[in-house]
């Protein structure tokens, strides 16, 4: 769906991007995640003509993007950054309503679309489509700026760095519901960040940019499991890397036949959960509960431990 | 920012043709086609315009024309600031010069009452070499040290070209001539009102903007009034304090010794204080606001008192916002100062309004010109100053 | 308790406004407040010309070039802030720095002998002071935008004038108000003086009372002037605050700007 091929940018001396070639499912969270400086926002920033290419050409859906005129462009993506860059002299429906706004539709599909949107993100219309973005915490306000993003229905949204400034634990409710509305609005998401844990979490798949070369584009497990390089290999972290790939897991896919004493976890949780709460109890096993609560069998350290391993 | 990074790369990339430079040389070249020099009968006379082909003789017009040209072609074709900046520099000194030469040229042997002033052509092209030179050194980022030597090399042209006796023949030293001691005593009016007020503001403003800072009920009031004081027109303000001060010097014994009218100096030596109050306090406690809380807290951390941490963390931190009111308060001050004649106040006004009452245009630039270089030179200094005690504050 | 401090102030500038007016439509009930301060039987009220007519007079002199020079400097602000303009920047930040340290009066004065006297060189003072500080504060508000803001502007889709008209004036607008505000200022006062090159205005009274040694003209012309931009300069500074405050913006910001200067007239 996006193809970027050969795209390379230089500022003064500095290949800032330099030669990078991908596919992007259409569909998909793709991540680029890389140390500051490494280039993945300029990347980014191609792909929506915020910053044109040295050289080199984006594709999306087969169209050459430097044909288009930016604004155009720009308005059929959708686009979210860390200091979510919310207008202040606007309301939260005001700023929700910018693209749809620009792209003329009807006054009341605008208001329908703003109602839709603020409900998917779990922001009271009643209570905020009146209230000033300084007057959000943190977090409504990093919602309010996806939504805004997400307004016009965009087939992709571009996101740059879009949960920096949130607090760990406001962080992660963040990234499970961006990943729960984007496997129901089947939206392509690009998306940047340092973060490596954050890059596991959401990615289908994970681009690697040092310097700006691209390093390693693949699944996330395939990049846990054969990192390219001592750079990616040491992004990952060395002692970290077997609970990165058991939060990949679903516990559904280590159940055993057998019963176990204690609390039931849940299949859809991940392994990663199910080892903290088998280490943490003290069991050797526990057993294991579909949705419904039916019993599925039971999950054992051992099992888990096996699935920590490098894959041969 | 964004936008104005990009700007300039983008237009780097397709403009080839400096516009500014396109400006400047218009404006030089326009200046050509106006009169260069004014001739008048007698200095309230209507003059007649010469061109700068009859106002110099041959061979300087010919310099002059040199000159110009050669800062056309600078301005058209070079963009090194270097460059420009010294030909707009000899440009300006060209125009000065030929200002001079074409005072001697014009001035009729037979009649000693005729003037000779620098016309339209004259101010244009002043205007334009200024602007080029302008450009450049912002382009060049002069230091403060640089910028301080630039003012006093060209101060001192000024001064020598003066001296020299290369302008006597213009207009405005011939208005100077005729009142010179008087201009020599109103300056030091100008001075005693503009400066002389602002070191007692100083000396009221400071410990009252410190007063503010630490007692959050008394700030806020504080400045409010001062900032009516400082919305009131000079003339009105000027005109308003007459009364008490007149009834203060005659009903209080020994303010009439001191000094104490209701017409005159008094006045507008006590209004320009009250002006001056505002910018000194408003920005002592804007500086004192300024320092940051975490340094403040370490020094108290290691025990410093209340007047220590004072004297010696915010206020040396917050020195160059107070700098900055000083220099806000000075040129204000020097350009209202030409306002306190109208009361009697003295200063370079007097020249200024008398002018106007004469309808005698050198009289008026000899009251006008003083206090805009005085307000300049004293922004320049007062700049370099701030931007040095700024130094690795920021 | 804050409300309560507005609120006394807006009752104080009410009654002053009113006891303005009052004044300016029926001077001669209050000339036995202004007797004492006459000598000689001399007339307590200016009677040249009513004072209503003075002060609208003068009201339209500032407004008039104050509406010209923001027309002006704002548009100037936005060229050279705008990629066609972006070389004149650096120079125009100059001359505008340069051009403050001129007093308004010396402005007024050089402009006598190009426009002959009359309201003519109060105009065109008017008018050039005028533009500098409100092309500065436009500059200011332009140019210090948050990056995040603007970018996502662009990112939206926006084209160079949406943005520009839906936000980046609009975010600016508290600054440029404050410039406004400035240049009136400046203004009423430089008009004031105006009065000594025969502009039609309020400093007539203040001259006249010099001329003529009469106190009670010099205060009543002072008075009115002064209340006159009080009570304008502090219309603007309330609309300045109102619309700074909706944002959430530093609601400080007339005060936090320790470089804003005023060399007045």
């Amino acid at each position: 769906m996006i193809e970027l091929s050969h795209l390379t940018k230089v500022y003064g001396d500095t290949a800032v991007v330099n030669d990078v070639n991908m596919e992007i499912e259409a569909g998909t969270i793709t991540v680029i995640v890389g140390t500051s400086g490494s280039g993945k926002s300029t990347l980014l920033r191609m792909v929506n003509r915020l910053v044109e290419p040295t050289e080199g050409r984006v594709f999306l859906e087969g169209n050459d993007v430097s044909t288009m005129p930016p604004h155009e462009l720009r308005r059929s993506i959708g686009y979210a950054i860390q200091n979510h860059g919310l207008f202040p002299h606007w309301t939260v429906a005001r700023n929700i309503a910018t693209v749809p706004m620009l792209l003329g539709w009807d006054r009341r599909k605008v208001e329908a679309r703003v109602e839709e949107l603020m409900e998917l993100f779990q922001l009271d219309h009643a209570q905020f489509a009146n209230r000033y973005p300084h007057e959000l915490s943190g977090g409504q306000q990093q919602r309010v700026g996806v939504a805004r993003a997400m307004a016009a229905k965009p087939a992709l949204l571009l996101m740059d760095e879009p949960f920096g400034a949130l607090d760990p634990i406001i962080r992660s409710k963040a990234q499970s519901d961006l990943k729960a509305i984007q496997r129901r609005t089947g939206t392509t998401i690009l998306l940047v960040t340092h973060d490596m844990a954050e890059a596991v979490h959401l990615g289908d798949r994970i681009a690697v940019m040092d310097a700006g070369l691209l390093k390693q584009y693949a699944p996330a497990a395939d990049i846990l499991a054969r990192p390219a390089d001592a750079f990616v290999d040491d992004l990952i972290g060395s002692a970290d890397r077997p609970f990165r790939y058991l939060t990949l897991g679903k516990v559904r896919a280590a159940v055993e036949p057998g019963d176990a004493e204690g609390a039931p976890l849940a299949a859809d949780a991940s392994l990663y959960e199910g080892l903290g709460e088998l280490l943490w109890s003290g069991r050797d096993a526990a057993p294991v509960i579909d949705t419904a609560g039916a019993p599925l069998g039971r999950i054992s350290l051992e099992s888990i431990a096996e699935r920590a391993a490098r894959p041969k | 920012m964004t936008t104005l990074a990009n700007a300039e790369t983008s237009r780097a990339a397709t403009s080839r043709i400096d516009r500014f430079g396109v400006v400047i040389a218009a404006f030089l070249i326009g200046a050509l086609a106006l009169p260069f020099a004014t001739l008048r009968a007698t200095r309230i006379a209507s003059g007649t315009g010469l061109q700068l082909f009859d106002a110099l003789p041959a061979t300087t017009m010919v310099a002059v024309l040199a000159v110009l040209a050669a800062t056309i072609g600078a301005a058209l074709a070079s963009r090194r600031p270097a460059v420009r900046l010294a030909l707009g520099a000899l440009a300006l000194a060209a125009l000065a010069l030929a200002a001079g030469a074409a005072g001697a040229h014009l001035m009729p042997a037979d009649n000693p009452y005729a003037r000779v002033a620098p016309a339209s052509g004259f101010w244009v092209a002043l205007f334009g070499a200024a602007m080029l030179v302008t450009d450049a050194s912002v382009r060049l980022k002069l230091g403060p040290a640089g910028r301080i030597v630039a003012l006093v090399v060209t101060a001192t042209l000024i001064v020598g070209l003066f001296a020299s006796g290369a302008w006597s023949h213009l207009s405005i030293v011939a208005e100077y001539r005729n009142r010179a001691d008087v201009f020599w005593r109103e300056t030091i009016n100008h001075v005693i009102l503009a400066a002389g007020s602002l070191a007692a503001a100083i000396a009221v403003g400071l410990p009252l903007g410190i007063l503010a800072y630490e007692i959050k009920a008394v700030r806020d009031p504080l400045i409010n009034v001062l900032n009516v004081v400082q919305t009131i027109p000079s003339m009105a303000l000027f005109g308003i304090l007459i009364a008490p001060l007149g009834w203060i010097a005659m009903n209080v014994p020994g303010a009439h010794a001191l000094g104490i009218r209701g017409i005159g100096m008094a006045p507008a030596f006590l209004a320009l204080f009250l002006y001056s109050l505002l910018p000194m306090v408003a920005n002592t406690v804007v500086g004192l606001n300024g320092v940051s809380r975490a340094v403040v807290d370490a020094a108290r951390g290691m025990g410093l008192t209340g007047r220590q941490r004072l004297f010696q963390v915010e206020m040396p931190l917050a020195l160059p916002v107070l700098l900055t009111g000083i220099r806000i308060a000075l040129v204000q001050n020097i350009g209202l100062a030409t306002v306190a004649a109208l009361i009697g106040g003295g200063g370079f006004g007097v020249f200024l309004f008398q002018g106007l009452g004469q309808t005698a245009t050198d009289l008026i630039l000899l009251g006008a010109l003083p206090p805009v270089a005085l307000a300049f030179a004293a922004a320049v200094v007062l700049d370099a100053i701030i931007e040095i005690s700024g130094r690795g504050k920021a | 308790m804050k409300r309560r401090m507005i609120r006394t102030g807006t009752v104080l500038r009410l009654l002053v406004f009113a006891a303005l007016l009052a004044f300016l439509l029926a001077p001669d009930r209050f000339a036995g407040l202004l007797t004492p301060l006459t000598n000689n039987g001399a007339p307590a009220i200016y009677n040249q010309g009513t004072l209503l007519d003075l002060t609208l007079s003068h009201l339209v002199t500032v407004g008039l070039s104050t509406v010209a020079a923001a027309i002006v400097a704002i548009g100037l602000a936005i060229f050279v802030t705008r990629p066609a303009g972006a070389e004149f920047l650096a120079l125009s930040r100059a001359i505008v720095n340069i051009g403050q340290t001129f007093p308004p009066v010396a402005v007024l004065a050089l402009s006598v002998p190009i426009m002959g006297f009359g309201e003519g060189p109060t105009r065109v003072a008017l008018f050039l002071y005028g533009l500098l500080p409100i092309f500065e504060n436009t500059l200011v508000g332009l140019s210090t935008l948050p990056p995040a803001v603007v970018e996502t502007a662009s990112a939206m889709g926006m084209t160079g004038r949406q943005r520009l008209l839906k936000v980046e004036l609009p975010l600016a607008m508290p600054l440029i108000v404050e410039g406004i505000r400035l240049s009136t200022v400046i203004g009423l006062a430089t008009a004031t003086i105006g009065s000594t090159v025969a502009a039609k205005g309020l400093g007539e009274v203040i001259v006249a009372g010099l001329l003529s040694n009469n106190l009670a003209f010099i205060v009543q012309g002072g008075v009115i002037t002064g209340v006159l931009a009080v009570l304008i300069s502090d219309g603007f500074e309330a609309l300045a605050h109102r619309m700074a405050k909706r944002r959430g913006a530093s609601s400080e910001a007339r005060q936090s700007d320790p470089d804003g200067q005023r060399s007045g007239a």
